[in-house]
């Protein structure tokens, strides 16, 4: 058991340890560059690719769907709350409880914990909550509604036609799937090294406030996943993967997002960087509940 | 007809992600090759030895047939490459190592991965090693026109390569938290590598063209004339035949203009045989594969 926890959570330390080292030693990254590429190129390939294998029946793709958007309901409610209680702004703080690290970190381990059929698992739930995160969560950063982003993500693109394929039961052309296959395989350990990076970058800027919020968010993430799946009778991958992203910390593009509109990026960096180490030190418990 | 869907999921993933780099510098997105470089030679490559090993079972017989053949296909293309180089009175450290080492990665890897599986992968992997510890060492020499050990000691791949044979030869097994981090690691390797070459198509500044496209054009039928003729000497056949045919008439390799650019080496030229033997290879690559498959 404790090898097989340790097979799950290794690759994440590793990768994202490599981007630290990388960080720290001051070598040139450009996470723009390798964002861009991770995510515009690599994770459309990467879902078409999952999604197309047909370990996933369309009707488990939206059973998934339908249970993170009753996560993603009540992270908003407990946010809502949690700033309210704490007098905390909303443009800087809400977007934290809804917008997970559900790729970065959340893929790699739906893949090793789960095989093939919890990577698609794993990205059915990280369309939505990016979808959800560059439209709502977007808005709230920008203190007005915006859409546009979401026409612009290949990503969406390529579901949707991976969910022709899924929907008619039919196979992709051979050279399809080997090029997304192919492609795909640039996402995770992008993502992870990137991870390493930005964390390397940032630096934990200290009121207690802040920790307080970050473990708000992860025991709600947790309790909030694991309430969702006993609730709708979850089992096995679907079971695992719900909770592992929803007990996910806070997305890293949230500090991209407050750079950009101007919103409190200390704040944002110190609660990117906390949740996600404390994160990675609870990761084996949050194993020993799913495997 | 067969052979026309079977040739399209070889080849069209290669033309796709070199489209895509294409497309990413058309459109003017930065790309960092350095970065990308880095991180595919120094953390990617490594990974994806060690993973490609462990997932096949090859005979050490096999394996040491390939790594003869690719031996003596680089020592052929020296030989010709040298004699060529002298006899048209070119610059022996501008011209030779783009002569020598095809571009057996990028390119190379997921042909032989896409006609072979895996078990392609690892051949094609062994000779792409050759090539590579090849030319960050003797092609990086004569371009600077200096020896040094350092680049054959601080290259992670030798380590890796030494691993790989080592658990492949004892039979070992490594454990499962190791393979899963390097399978994932790999797995950027090629797709990074295409991207980065569909960008350096678009962004190399490319001179004396007449020239640069005899030579590319020179370096794609050297590279068939050895592959076939080594494969007859050494009596190969199946897959280590068509893999060491591949491999061999790859075109010019990116890394060979990345010294000619770091040691001025004439590097419009050496973009130049890039560009022309890549487009080339575009074209007579479906071929070649009709023939070996």
């Amino acid at each position: 058991m404790l090898l097989k926890i340790f097979s799950v959570i290794a690759p994440v330390f590793i990768c994202a340890g490599i981007g630290f080292a990388w960080g720290r030693m001051g070598r040139p990254f450009d996470t723009r560059m390798v964002g861009a590429l991770a995510l515009n190129l690599g994770m459309p390939c990467l879902a078409f690719s999952a999604l197309t294998k047909l370990k996933v029946s369309p009707e488990a793709f939206a059973e998934m769907a339908g249970a993170y958007a009753l996560v993603l309901a009540c992270f908003l409610v407990v946010g809502l709350i949690c700033i309210t209680v704490m007098k905390l702004p909303a443009h800087t703080y809400l977007p934290v409880f809804t917008s997970s690290n559900t790729g970065n970190m959340g893929l790699p381990l739906c893949l090793f914990a789960f095989g093939p059929e919890g990577l698609a698992l794993g990205i059915c739930i990280f369309v939505l909550s990016s979808l959800f995160s560059f439209t709502v969560g977007w808005s709230i950063y920008a203190g007005r509604v915006a859409a546009d982003v979401f026409y612009n993500n290949p990503l969406i693109y390529a579901v949707a036609v991976a969910l022709v394929f899924m929907t008619t039961g039919t196979e992709p052309p051979v050279w399809l799937a080997n090029t997304t296959r192919l492609m795909g395989g640039l996402a995770i350990p992008l993502m992870l090294i990137s991870l390493g990076v930005a964390i390397s970058n940032m630096r934990a800027a200290g009121a207690g406030r802040i920790i307080i919020v970050c473990v708000i968010k992860l025991c709600a993430g947790f309790s909030v996943g694991y309430g969702i799946a006993t609730l709708l009778g979850f089992e096995g991958a679907a079971r695992g993967a719900l909770i592992i992203e929803a007990a996910m910390p806070v997305a890293v593009h949230n500090y991209m997002f407050a750079q950009r509109f101007n919103r409190n990026t200390a704040d944002t960096a110190s609660m990117i960087l906390i949740s996600t180490v404390i994160s990675l030190a609870t990761l084996p418990f949050l194993m020993l509940v799913v495997l | 007809m067969e052979i026309i869907p079977q040739l399209a999921a070889i080849i069209t993933p290669v033309f796709i992600c070199v489209g895509f780099g294409v497309m990413w510098a058309k459109i003017g997105t930065p790309f960092d090759s350095d970065l990308i470089t880095s991180l595919v030679y120094n953390i990617g490559v490594p990974c994806l030895i060690l993973a490609t090993f462990q997932k096949v079972d090859i005979s050490p017989g096999a394996m040491a047939g390939i790594a003869v053949a690719a031996i003596a296909c680089y020592a052929a293309f020296t030989l010709i490459a040298f004699a060529t180089v002298k006899a048209l009175r070119l610059d022996v450290p501008s011209y030779l190592p783009s002569l020598m080492f095809p571009l057996t990665g990028s390119m190379g890897l997921p042909v032989c991965y896409f006609a072979f599986g895996d078990e392609g992968l690892a051949l094609a992997i062994v000779y792409f090693t050759f090539g590579a510890i090849g030319s960050f060492t003797i092609g990086a020499a004569i371009a600077e026109g200096s020896w040094s050990i350092r680049n054959l000691v601080r290259a992670p791949v030798i380590y890796a390569i030494a691993i790989a044979v080592t658990l492949q030869l004892t039979g070992g097994q490594m454990p499962k938290w190791i393979f899963n981090t390097t399978d994932l690691l790999g797995g950027m390797v090629i797709p990074a590598q295409l991207v980065a070459l569909g960008v350096s198509l678009l962004q190399l500044k490319t001179g004396g063209m007449a020239r640069s496209a005899f030579l590319g054009v020179f370096r794609l039928a050297m590279g068939v004339a050895v592959g076939f003729a080594v494969a007859a000497v050494f009596n190969l056949d199946g897959a280590a035949r068509a893999i060491v045919i591949i491999q061999s008439a790859m075109p010019v390799a990116v890394s060979s203009y990345l010294f000619a650019q770091k040691f001025n080496r004439k590097p419009e030229e050496v973009a130049g045989m890039v560009v022309v033997s890549t487009a080339v290879s575009f074209v007579t690559l479906p071929l070649l594969l009709l023939a070996v498959l």
